[in-house]
């Protein structure tokens, strides 16, 4: 990305580039908002696993709590995303999108408690 | 209650101070069986062993009793056949009987016989294996004016475990034996090198008459100092067997007799030695008591958890024939504990402790594995009393809440979860933020 940057001239025909600037023009804040946290919990998850398989998966249970929060967080975030997407409004007439992030906020919960029950 | 107890403790003392003179460790009772005639062929064996503060009691071949063994009891501490001559030794006295007497922890010396005999077949029995009847140990080295199977055969320091002390060479007529692979056997005695058995008709020793007995043998050569011609066997009960090549061994005259450099012979003081090992005076040990516990504590644990720290000790006491008593023993250098689950997970030496006599302790960490472990000491040496101890111990996991906790290892999985959470927490308070200041943003406008 930083190399695109530096090459503003053949912007328009590099296809990530043009894939940026459409994804920034076209995409709602909160959608935005919330592809920011997903794109942290996959860095999490990826630093865990990267961390087990390099270091050690001694607390096997930590290691899985550990991922299987991010994990699990991505999904609930992931399914809230295409909940509130004005989009795929078609598809959930009937999820009105305080619904859908109370919902995520339930899921979120549940799996906080689980996590933490398993982390010790 | 607790003054019968001392009154017993009493008793026991008194008792023990009454027979302050025995030297075996097992009694001192001893049943000779020997041809009347005899008798005073061996009369400096028997005035040792009566110093040594042993009850002989003699017995004829020929004589129905006393028995050895009565209502299935042992009726003496230690037993010597000492009639090789004799076609049988009595009823009662069979090999059957004698494996009998050891199993029931009775000491015995068997003098075997030249000829064909019961105690041939017995002596198979403990993985010897005797020559063809007729054939006795015949050298003629050193050049010597006795019979070639009469035999002056030097004894190294130290070369046979049973012989604690420095013995002059002895002089030594009868059958050699060639041993098995029996692991219990102790070799007290062996063949010269230049020695062989062989019959003493008029070709005694020529190369054919070797040669047959080779072919009756069929064992291989009877030659070479491979060969034993006193042999103990140590029954893994403890009870100890002595076989003798020849009873002349032990006879006044070979005792008396002078070997090169007119010195008196060792005879009687092999004798002797032959007689202490048998009758348990030397090398016994016994263990006193076992403990267990963990580091920093005194008293045994139930149950042990995984990575323990234990600590093990063991007090060990050697008979001492001198003072006849038990005393603590710190000399085995070689001692080894086994913490075993059907295989030994760890197996450690067991030093002696400084300081605390007869005290052999070490520490170790239990395995990372649960089950049911046993502390086993197990110490086999040729010569000594076989020390056999085991202690039954399970190991069990850490209960639920006995796992180590906030492992340093385990931090990036703790970061990871709390940041998610803490990003959850932030991600709900701004979304909520911001459904907020929509809902203004879409009221103002509509105001407008």
């Amino acid at each position: 990305m930083a190399g695109t940057k530096q090459s503003p001239a053949t912007a328009s025909q590099n296809p990530l580039l043009s894939l940026w600037k459409a994804y920034n023009d076209q995409t709602p804040d909160r959608l935005k908002f919330i592809d920011a946290f997903l794109f942290f919990l996959m860095l999490s998850g990826i630093i865990q696993f990267a961390y087990c398989v390099l270091v050690t998966t001694y607390p096997y249970n930590a290691f899985l709590s550990g991922f299987g929060s991010t994990v699990g967080q991505f999904v609930l975030a992931a399914s809230l995303r295409s909940q509130v997407n004005p989009q795929n409004r078609e598809e959930f007439k009937n999820v009105s999108p305080e619904r859908a992030f109370a919902d995520f906020a339930l899921g979120s919960i549940v799996l906080h408690f689980f996590v933490y029950n398993f982390l010790g | 209650m607790f003054s019968i107890r001392r009154w017993c403790l009493l008793a026991l003392s008194v008792a023990s101070l009454l027979c302050a003179d025995a030297k075996s460790s097992t009694g001192d009772s001893v049943l000779v069986v020997v041809d009347p005639k005899n008798q005073d062929q061996y009369s400096t064996f028997f005035e040792g062993l009566k110093d040594g503060g042993y009850d002989l009691t003699f017995r004829s071949p020929k004589a129905e009793g006393p028995v050895v063994i009565e209502d299935d009891a042992p009726n003496f501490a230690h037993v010597i056949l000492l009639a090789p001559e004799a076609r049988n030794l009595g009823k009662d006295i069979t090999p059957q009987s004698i494996v009998q007497l050891l199993s029931r922890k009775t000491n015995v010396i068997v003098a075997l016989p030249t000829k064909q005999s019961p105690l041939h077949s017995l002596a198979a029995e403990f993985s010897l294996i005797l020559p063809p009847p007729n054939t006795p140990l015949i050298s003629y080295f050193p050049k010597r004016d006795t019979p070639s199977t009469l035999i002056p055969i030097k004894i190294e320091d130290h070369s046979s475990p049973a012989l604690t002390k420095h013995i002059e060479p002895v002089w030594f007529s009868g059958i050699p034996a060639s041993l098995g692979s029996n692991p219990l056997l102790v070799p007290i005695l062996r063949a010269p090198s230049e020695s062989f058995a062989s019959e003493t008709t008029v070709t005694s020793g020529s190369a054919d008459a070797v040669a047959d007995s080779v072919e009756r043998g069929g064992e291989g050569l009877w030659a070479g100092s491979s060969l034993s011609l006193v042999t103990g066997f140590q029954a893994t009960n403890g009870a100890r067997i002595t076989f003798v090549g020849g009873a002349e061994i032990f006879s006044d005259e070979l005792a008396q007799k002078e070997t090169e450099r007119h010195r008196q012979s060792g005879n009687a003081a092999f004798s002797r030695e032959v007689a202490a090992w048998t009758f348990q005076e030397n090398l016994v040990l016994r263990i006193d008591k076992v403990e267990h516990h963990p580091v920093n504590a005194t008293e045994p644990n139930e149950q042990y958890t995984n990575n323990d720290q234990v600590v093990f000790s063991t007090y060990i006491s050697k008979w001492n024939p001198t003072k006849g008593k038990w005393e603590p023993y710190s000399g085995l250098k070689d001692l080894q504990l086994e913490f075993t689950m059907l295989d030994p997970f760890i197996r450690t030496s067991l030093p002696p402790v400084r300081g605390a006599p007869g005290k052999y302790s070490t520490s170790f960490r239990a395995p990372d594995r649960h089950g049911v472990f046993k502390f086993v000491v197990d110490y086999k040496r040729k010569g000594w009393t076989s020390l056999e101890s085991s202690t039954t111990v399970p190991v069990v996991p850490p209960r639920h809440d006995g796992y180590p906790r906030f492992l340093s290892a385990a931090w990036p999985y703790y970061t990871g979860a709390i940041s998610t959470s803490v990003a959850f927490f932030l991600f709900s308070t701004i979304w909520l933020a911001g459904e907020v200041n929509e809902r203004k943003r879409s009221k103002g406008s509509k105001a407008e």
